[in-house]
């Protein structure tokens, strides 16, 4: 009794991991790819047993195109998240704390804004940029990125600061603190995951955005997936090595960011709108 | 709100001190500091940057989209902007191609949202008493990586697996006996290749859901339904059900928002081929604006495609606030 107890919890816990595992293996096999030369992965059929190089990512370093887009990505992600993390900080404190009038409008169109398809939203914005230069420029881009990144923010932090006590703002009040000490040294510290949270999700957005710096973006202040796109063909043919490489290394941070803060997938998931752990 | 209380030190600061030779310029600074200090003035202070990001990089587009919309406007014949009218929306209104796409992003839509929320919804309930799965977080990052994917990445790397002569996937049908097949070339079977990528990409974020969601039913309930030894299917939709409706439904408006904006993972996959079989709408407004340069007519969809954004986030907050009057009763009651 006991013993086939056991056998159909393993065998349960064999399904799952199963389950789990053929989600990965696409992913898998690109990074795979990387690993492999250029006749192992043209080979007919797929090799499964090969000799691992690493001929593909040496070809990768050395092309002139990698390192600046590898740097905006980078740079202009993590830029754009600050910037827009502080600014939406700021205001969720306010529409939790004092509720202005118009809060729920706002926080309306706020989310609106994020549910418009990408090429609706880069229209105006391609021709306003045009318009004022900004286009394939740095703090363009950035602030782009940012804009883009606040509404997400403003859901996330509220839903964190509507969490703490409106006490505590009290009693830092009575005591006679300043409204910036309860701001920052009051709430601030109690909504960390919060901002972690925020960080991380909307890092991962930013990183994966094609659209906006395929259109907005020029040579400097383009990221990898623009890269991915137009390095796609060469010698009249698709340049496989090049594409496996590069996927390799972009799809890395969102498996790690997976794996350390899987508390947060779910709040990141749902624009903070629903809460708990899986 | 509270007024500042009389031991609060700024207040005592500025009434010694005022006396002082440089009264006017202290002051001044105390001053400026208990304005900030009021709430009104406080609470504007601190939106004020999320305010002039919102005017700058929504308010101002958003009416060049309106204006822009009622001119024909292209780049490519060089020709000053016209005044046209409603003449883009008519235009529109008659575009068949348009239509066309309009009902290919339904079907797209169904029929993506329709999958994953089943398969979700099943796994989710497979993984329901994962607590003591061995490796479950690692597990779990293998089964949710798919949806933190690079889109565009995706749509690609899918694009070598699908390749008939080298790609895995047809070597797996080859090994079969079914044959080869040019899945994204063939035009019957295209749009399900890319469906099934997609399927690939959110089935997990579904799963995600159903796992919040079946983490709401309060745990009473269920060993009250077990004590009962009420039927599994009962359980499910006397017990879970009733509580785990509104996540589910959260997370089903949030997949259909996002399956209609689809357009990265296409884009270098199939650009909207063979044909236009897997031309969703925002490819198609895409084309039209930066293809065709027809900035006037792409405005004009564009405020259509907002004004539907704005419909969706209508229905979505209202799901949301049901839920929390839901929420609310739970808690008085």
């Amino acid at each position: 009794m006991n013993g086939s107890r056991r056998l159909q919890q393993s065998a349960y816990h064999l399904g799952l991991w199963l389950v789990a595992i053929i989600f990965f293996l696409p992913i898998f096999w690109v990074v795979l790819n990387a690993f492999k030369s250029r006749r192992d992965i043209l080979a007919v059929p797929p090799q499964l047993a090969f000799t691992p190089t690493l001929d593909n990512f040496r070809d990768l370093f050395a092309r002139e195109t990698f390192a600046p887009y590898m740097t905006a990505s980078v740079t202009m992600s993590v830029a754009a998240v600050l910037i827009a993390i502080a600014v939406a900080f700021l205001a969720s404190y306010s529409f939790s704390r004092f509720k202005p009038r118009g809060t729920d409008f706002l926080m309306f169109l706020l989310l609106s804004v994020r549910m418009v398809p990408a090429a609706a939203v880069v229209i105006p914005i391609y021709m306003m940029y045009n318009l004022v230069g900004w286009r394939e420029d740095w703090l363009g881009m950035t602030l782009f990125y940012a804009m883009f990144s606040i509404p997400f923010s403003v859901w996330i932090l509220k839903g964190f600061i509507d969490g703490v006590s409106e006490r505590y703002d009290e009693t830092a009040l009575v005591n006679g603190g300043s409204r910036f000490h309860v701001v920052f040294k009051v709430i601030l510290p109690q909504v960390k995951p919060g901002l972690v949270a925020s960080f991380i999700f909307n890092l991962i957005f930013v990183w994966n955005d094609f659209l906006f710096s395929f259109m907005l973006g020029g040579r400097t202040t383009s990221m990898i997936p623009v890269l991915l796109s137009t390095g796609l063909y060469a010698d009249g043919g698709v340049d496989w090595p090049f594409i496996s490489a590069l996927t390799g290394i972009y799809v890395l941070p969102p498996v790690i960011v997976v794996f350390l803060f899987q508390r947060f997938l779910l709040v990141g998931m749902t624009f903070g709108t629903v809460r708990g752990e899986v | 709100m509270p007024t500042p209380p009389p031991t609060d030190p700024n207040a005592a600061e500025g009434a010694t001190k005022s006396t002082g030779p440089d009264a006017p310029r202290r002051s001044l600074a105390v001053r400026v500091r208990r304005f900030i200090e009021r709430p009104r003035v406080f609470a504007l202070l601190l939106i004020a940057p999320a305010l002039i990001f919102f005017f700058v990089w929504n308010i101002i587009p958003v009416l060049t989209l309106i204006g822009v919309s009622f001119y024909n406007y292209s780049m490519v014949t060089g020709m000053p902007p016209r005044y046209i009218g409603l003449g883009n929306y008519e235009d529109i209104v008659y575009s068949f191609r348009l239509w066309e796409s309009f009902g290919r992003t339904l079907s797209w839509v169904v029929v993506t949202v329709g999958i994953e929320t089943v398969l979700g919804i099943a796994i989710g309930i497979l993984f329901w008493g994962s607590v003591r799965l061995p490796g479950r977080r690692l597990a779990l990052t293998l089964l949710f990586t798919p949806m933190l994917m690079t889109p565009l990445a995706a749509g690609i790397f899918f694009r070598l697996m699908y390749e008939p002569s080298i790609g895995i996937i047809n070597y797996v049908t080859r090994w079969a006996g079914l044959g080869t097949f040019s899945f994204l070339s063939d035009r019957s079977l295209a749009f399900a290749a890319v469906v099934f990528v997609d399927v690939w990409m959110w089935t997990p974020f579904m799963v995600l859901i159903t796992l919040a969601a079946l983490g709401s039913v309060p745990k009473a309930e269920l060993e009250a339904a077990e004590v009962d030894r009420l039927p599994w299917w009962r359980r499910l939709v006397t017990v879970v059900l009733p509580h785990a409706k509104f996540i589910l439904m959260i997370g089903i408006l949030l997949r259909t928002i996002e399956s209609f904006k689809t357009m990265d993972l296409v884009f270098n996959m199939t650009g909207g081929g063979p044909g236009t079989t897997t031309e969703l709408v925002a490819l198609t407004l895409w084309r039209r604006a930066f293809e065709a340069f027809n900035l006037g007519w792409s405005s004009a969809l564009a405020f259509i495609l907002l004004l539907m954004a704005i419909a969706f986030t209508s229905i979505f907050l209202f799901v949301l606030n049901l839920r929390r009057r839901q929420q609310e009763r739970e808690a008085s009651a």
